[in-house]
Parts: C-alpha cells; structure tokens; sequence
C-alpha cells in the first residue's frame, strides 16, 4: 500500500516572507512571470503556469476592529478526487505514489480542460516554441517536487520555511498534527479552522486557516463539477461503449448492405 | 431497368450540396474528435501531425460543418424553410407511421401505411434529431471555442452537452445511413440525393401527400398501376 503525504500549510505561523515562493521557482527552473502592480503587497493574482506557488495576501479586520495581514501560501491542493485527473483526455494527469497529483508532460496535449475544472483554479497552460517555432501548450502546476520526494527530500518550500507554517509528512501524522495545533491557535483565533474539504475527498496540500475559507479567497464548499462528474463517469463511458456498438453495426450493415442490396436488386426487376 | 421511368424533381441542387457538405465535415469531425475522446485512438496524432493540427483539423471542418444552413439561407431559402416547416409539423399520419413502419422495416409490406408528406415521418424524426443535435454540438462548441467569453459553468458544462450531442449524432447518423443505403427504396432515395430526382412510384408509395399534390397540380400524371412485360 502506498502511504498517502501531505503538506500542512500552518497560516497562522507565515510571516509572508515568500521564501516558499522564491525555493519553488529556484529548484523547478521557473521564468520570472511579472504582473504590474495592483496596489497590493500581493505580487500576482494567483497561481498561474510559472508561479507553481504564491503568497496572498489579505487585508483582513479582526472582531476588535485591529487591522491583521492574513498570509497564504497556495498551490495546488492535490486533491484526493481530482476534477483535473477525472477530465483530462490523455491521461496525463494521475496520481503519483505518494497520493499527490503530477502531470506527464509527453502526454499533455494541452486542450486546458483541467484549467476549466479545477475547482481551485491554480492549474493553468504555458506556452512554449519549438525548434520549429511551432507553438505548443502543457499544463503547468505545483508538482509536489515529485523529483525531491523520489530522492526522498522534502519539497523545496516545505524546505525552506523558516516558520515552520509548511510541513510535510504522512498524511494521518499531518492531520494529528493539524489538530494539535489548532487548539494551540483557538484562543488567539477563534475562528481557526482546519481545511480539507471533503467535497474532493480531501486534499494533500491543505490548511489550518485563522477565518473561514472564504476570507483567504478559498471557496467554503469546493467539489468536482458535477458537469465533470456527468461528462467523465456517465456520458462518455456510455459513448464509448456505444461507439463500440455502433461501429460494430456500421461495419455490420456494410455486410448485410452488399447481401441486401443485390436482393433489392433482383427484387426491382421482377417488379418490372 | 427501365429508363423510360417517369421521374419528378425531388431536391434542388443546392440542397444536395448542402446535404453531402454537412455528411463530408460530419465525418471529418468524427475522425478528428476521437484522439481526444479515448486514448484507443491515440496513434491517430502522429498521422494527422501532433494534437494541436488534428484540433485545428476540428476547428476547420466546425466552419464547414456550420455553414450550409447558412449558405442556404441566402441560395435556397426555399427549400431550407420548406424543410424546417416540414420538420416541425407533426400530425396524426406521422405517429400512424411509427406504428406501422416496424413491420416495414423487417421486410413486411405495410398496405395501410397513412399518406406521408414530402418528408415522410421517419425522415422528419432524423431531421428533427440532427438539428437538435447540431444546435447543441455548435453551441457548446462554441463556448469550448472560445471560453474567454463565457462563465466558467458554462464552459465546464459545454464538455458534457458536446460529449451527449456526439453519441446520440453518431447513432442517428448509423440509423440513417442505414435505412437510406439498406432499405429496399434505398436507391430511390439516394438518387434523390444525388441526382435529384425521383421515381414517381417511389414517390407515390412513401410521400403519397406530396404525390397527391403534384397530381393536383398537374405536374405529373397519374401513375398506373404497372403492369408491364420486362423492363429493358
Ligand atoms: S487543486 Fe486543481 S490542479 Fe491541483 S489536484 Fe486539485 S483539481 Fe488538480
Ligand atoms: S491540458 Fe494537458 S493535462 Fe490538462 S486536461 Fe488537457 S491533456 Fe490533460
Ligand atoms: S511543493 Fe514544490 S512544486 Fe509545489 S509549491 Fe512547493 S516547491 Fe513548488
């Protein structure tokens, strides 16, 4: 049996200094990927194809009226039950050994349908140019550092955190330590809370976050699309078996078409 | 066979054209979907020069596929609405037909079966389906088109529609490729789909409220009850 990891992200630990951010694109070799500024210490929107991680930052108003910066770190969640593994068409998202979710690159065909179902949208397509300056498109998200894990060392963020707000581990010795501390956090945040949604059966990267979801920009109830669910688990397994059937009747009628016709035939002359 | 036959104009040239555009882009758009529909199809990208050319493939005959309601509209309006009204209006002798036409089907012959119309029942039925069928696979083709301009919900629900609109195209496609190529008028009507025209006892026996009316008019004579030596 493979044991299931997981990354604890402890936001009531961050700082918000992005070291996480930085070890992420420093050990994956990613491009520096600038969005003008929006009059926020935030530096990008959101995930996106080169920013496999990324702070948020929250200007939050506590219940006494104090102004508090509320930290993030967000990748992808590496779901358990992985809307971007359920609608992928090439197989080339899958879950690894380690219950995390990693994407085959030479698989990838980049059609994005993952990006347009994953209920936490932080999987996005790159573009690149090839010796032929054809352009192309892969699906681009945190991997977990699968190539560290392999080597049996930690994820680079996880890594490099200086306030212990990244752990990693087994998943059960995670979520033990998950409620450990949030009853450490609950009298200095009353509305601490562990997020692991279980509308995707859970999440290998997931929280304990000081407010509810939705304050640090996380939707409360997140589930694979029933679109996806509808598409992927009823219409086109249906399909597919029809399409076996229908293509055994085409080749079928074919057959019996040459005997049928020839009958036709001969039948249309004694008609005359 | 007889050439001498008595033939009447069945379908305009336009909507033959029209008809073999829609069947070509069809099945082009078939070959280059299922790559991306199950991997059992996978070896088709290296023939058709990777993923991104077999989607630009897709996209290529979509336009085709789009266009000859279109180009109709502006050629041969008749013939189109004609069609359309025809597809839409369903009366009694159109049900009778259902009743009757599983006997046919199996190689009985129906003496009773209600005068049909210029498109007899089973063919309104197929119309009928495949413009259901277009309507959903062009829109939510669209949206997959062009997701920037639409809500992600949508997008998310344009696979599925465009996924249920595919099985349920393809078996009527079977279905009609079958009946119009393995059915004993079969010839009729694909000479009808080809040339043009058809025979005036073809007529007579599946759309007797169109040949009515074209006796009335007195475009044809009436024909006959047949009873001759052989033919030619
Ligand atoms: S967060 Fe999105 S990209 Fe990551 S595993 Fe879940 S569905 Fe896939
Ligand atoms: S873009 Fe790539 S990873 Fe995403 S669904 Fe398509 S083939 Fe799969
Ligand atoms: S686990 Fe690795 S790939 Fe994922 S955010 Fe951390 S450093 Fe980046």
């Amino acid at each position: 049996m493979t044991t299931i990891f997981a990354k604890l992200v402890d936001v009531t630990r961050c700082d918000g200094c992005r070291a996480c951010m930085v070890a992420c694109k420093n050990w994956n070799d990613l491009p520096a990927a600038p969005e003008e500024f929006k009059g926020s210490y935030q530096s990008h929107d959101k995930c996106n194809a080169f920013n496999w991680n990324m702070l948020t930052f929250t200007e939050h108003e506590a219940e006494d009226g104090r102004f508090e910066w509320l930290f993030r770190h967000s990748a992808c969640m590496h779901c358990t039950d992985a809307a971007c593994v359920k609608v992928c068409p090439e197989d080339a998202l899958h879950y690894t050994e380690f219950g995390t979710v990693n994407t085959n690159y030479d698989k990838c065909v980049g059609c994005g349908y993952c990006v347009q179902n994953c209920p936490f949208s932080v999987i996005e397509l790159a573009k690149y140019t090839d010796e032929n300056g054809k352009e192309y498109e892969k699906a681009q998200k945190c991997t977990m550092c699968i190539d560290r894990l392999r080597e049996d060392m930690m994820p680079a963020c996880v890594n490099i955190c200086h306030m212990d707000a990244l752990v990693f581990g087994d998943k059960e010795e995670m979520e033990a330590m998950a409620l450990e501390r949030l009853a450490q956090v609950k009298d200095r945040y009353p509305n601490a809370n562990i997020y692991n949604p279980i509308g995707v059966d859970g999440t290998q990267t997931f929280y304990l976050l000081a407010e509810p979801p939705s304050v640090y920009g996380l939707p409360e109830n997140p589930k694979v699309p029933t679109s996806a669910t509808i598409w992927k688990d009823y219409a086109q397994p249906l399909g597919k078996a029809m399409l076996g059937v229908t293509t055994m009747a085409v080749i079928g009628g074919f057959i019996s078409n040459k005997l049928f016709n020839k009958q036709g035939q001969e039948g249309g002359d004694h008609d005359e | 066979m007889s050439n001498r036959q008595q033939t009447v104009k069945r379908f305009s040239k336009w909507v033959i054209i029209a008809h073999w555009t829609n069947a070509l882009a069809f099945f082009a758009l078939y070959i280059t979907a299922l790559p991306l529909y199950t991997d059992f199809f996978s070896w088709m990208y290296p023939i058709f020069g990777g993923p991104e050319n077999l989607r630009l493939l897709h996209r290529i005959f979509a336009v085709l596929f789009v266009l000859p309601p279109i180009v109709m509209m502006f050629v041969d309006p008749k013939s189109l609405f004609h069609w359309l009204k025809q597809t839409l209006t369903w009366r009694k002798e159109d049900i009778m037909f259902f009743v009757k036409f599983p006997k046919e089907f199996f190689g009985g012959h129906v003496k009773d079966m209600p005068k049909q119309d210029f498109f007899n029942a089973g063919e309104k039925l197929n119309s009928l389906l495949t413009i259901t069928c277009a309507a959903m696979l062009i829109g939510s083709g669209i949206v997959m088109w062009m997701p920037h301009l639409f809500p992600v919900v949508l997008i998310q629900w344009a696979y599925p529609i465009h996924n249920i609109a595919f099985g349920l195209s393809v078996a009527v496609v079977v279905g009609h490729i079958y009946l119009s190529l393995g059915h004993p008028g079969s010839k009729a009507s694909m000479q009808g789909m080809t040339k043009g025209d058809v025979p005036v006892k073809y007529a007579k026996e599946h759309h007797g409220k169109w040949y009515d009316e074209l006796v009335a008019k007195g475009e044809i004579k009436e024909e006959k009850p047949v009873k001759k030596g052989k033919g030619a």
